[in-house]
C-alpha cells in the first residue's frame, strides 16, 4: 500500500524534517545536512527511505546529488485526502436524509 | 531555483434529498450527527466534533481524555448557502494553527427538497510546517489516529 508507507515513512521526526526542507525546493545533500543535528550519512539513509517511498527523487548535478520532492508522492496524500471525504460525505448525505428529519421547504 | 509544488484541490459534489437551510445546518451546527468518529486527531479516540455556527468560529473535536483539538476555524459564514473554513491539520495528520488549507462547502437549492453540495479542499501547499520547533514535537498524538483512519477507508 503506497500511501501506507509514505506514513510510515514520514513518522520519523527527523525524516519528516529532511522532508520539510526539501518543500522549500531542492536540495544537495551537503546543504540539508547542514541545518539538521544529525550525520551527513544518517540524512542519506533518510533520503535513500523517503525516495523508495517515492516522496523525493534524485538527480545528478556534476559530482552533486540534487533531492526534490516527488510530486507523485504528494499526489498520494492528496488521493487519501479524497477518500477522507468521500468517507466524511457519505456520512453526511446519511445523516442529512434520515426520514424523520429532512427539513421543511 | 525554487519551485512551488503544488496539490490539485479535492473536489466533492454530491445531490441530498434535504432543503437548502436542513443540509447546512446538518453539515455545520449539526456536524457531530454525522462526522465519522474515525476522522479525529487527538491522542485518544474522538467523542464529539463540534463547529460554532459563527464567523470565526471553531471548528474542534472533544476527546476521551477530555482535551479538545480545532480542526480549523470558520472563515465565511453565509447561511445557509455557504461556509468556508480554514483546515488547520498538517500532512502529518497533526492539529497545526501555523499551516492551513482550506475548505469550502457551497449549498444550491436545485429543488424544494434537493440541494447540491459542492465541497472543495484546497491551498495543500500550506500543509506542513517548514519551521525547527515544531517540527521537534511528539508526533505519536495524531499518528495512530491516522492509520486507524486509513485502515478504515482502505478496508471499506
Amino acid at each position: 500500500m503506497a500511501y501506507r508507507n509514505a506514513l510510515d515513512v514520514l513518522a520519523d521526526p527527523t525524516r519528516r524534517r529532511v522532508f520539510e526542507r526539501l518543500r522549500r525546493g531542492p536540495l544537495a545533500v551537503g546543504r540539508l545536512a547542514s541545518g539538521l543535528p544529525v550525520s551527513r550519512p544518517a540524512v542519506s539513509q533518510h533520503l535513500k527511505v523517503l525516495k523508495e517511498a517515492g516522496l523525493v527523487r534524485e538527480e545528478q548535478d556534476g559530482t552533486r546529488r540534487i533531492y526534490r520532492i516527488d510530486p507523485r508522492g504528494l499526489a498520494r496524500l492528496r488521493s487519501w485526502l479524497d477518500q477522507f471525504w468521500d468517507t466524511a460525505l457519505d456520512a453526511f448525505k446519511a445523516e442529512v436524509e434520515r426520514e424523520d428529519d429532512k427539513g421543511t421547504p | 531555483m525554487t519551485k512551488t509544488v503544488s496539490i490539485a484541490p479535492v473536489s466533492k459534489t454530491l445531490t441530498v434529498h434535504a432543503t437548502q437551510a436542513h443540509a447546512f445546518e446538518t453539515f455545520t451546527a449539526g456536524i457531530d450527527r454525522w462526522w465519522p468518529r474515525s476522522h479525529g486527531v487527538g491522542s485518544t479516540p474522538m467523542v464529539r466534533s463540534a463547529i460554532e455556527p459563527r464567523p470565526g468560529g471553531r471548528w474542534y473535536t472533544v476527546h476521551e481524555d477530555g482535551s479538545e483539538v480545532v480542526v480549523g476555524h470558520v472563515r465565511v459564514w453565509e447561511p445557509p448557502s455557504r461556509v468556508v473554513f480554514s483546515w488547520e491539520i498538517s500532512a502529518q495528520w497533526k492539529p497545526d494553527a501555523s499551516v492551513a488549507s482550506e475548505v469550502e462547502v457551497a449549498f444550491t437549492a436545485e429543488g424544494p427538497r434537493t440541494t447540491r453540495v459542492d465541497l472543495v479542499h484546497r491551498d495543500f501547499e500550506a500543509l506542513g510546517p517548514d519551521g525547527g520547533d515544531k517540527l521537534r514535537r511528539d508526533v505519536a498524538g495524531g499518528w495512530p489516529g491516522l492509520l486507524d483512519l486509513f485502515r478504515t477507508v482502505a478496508e471499506r
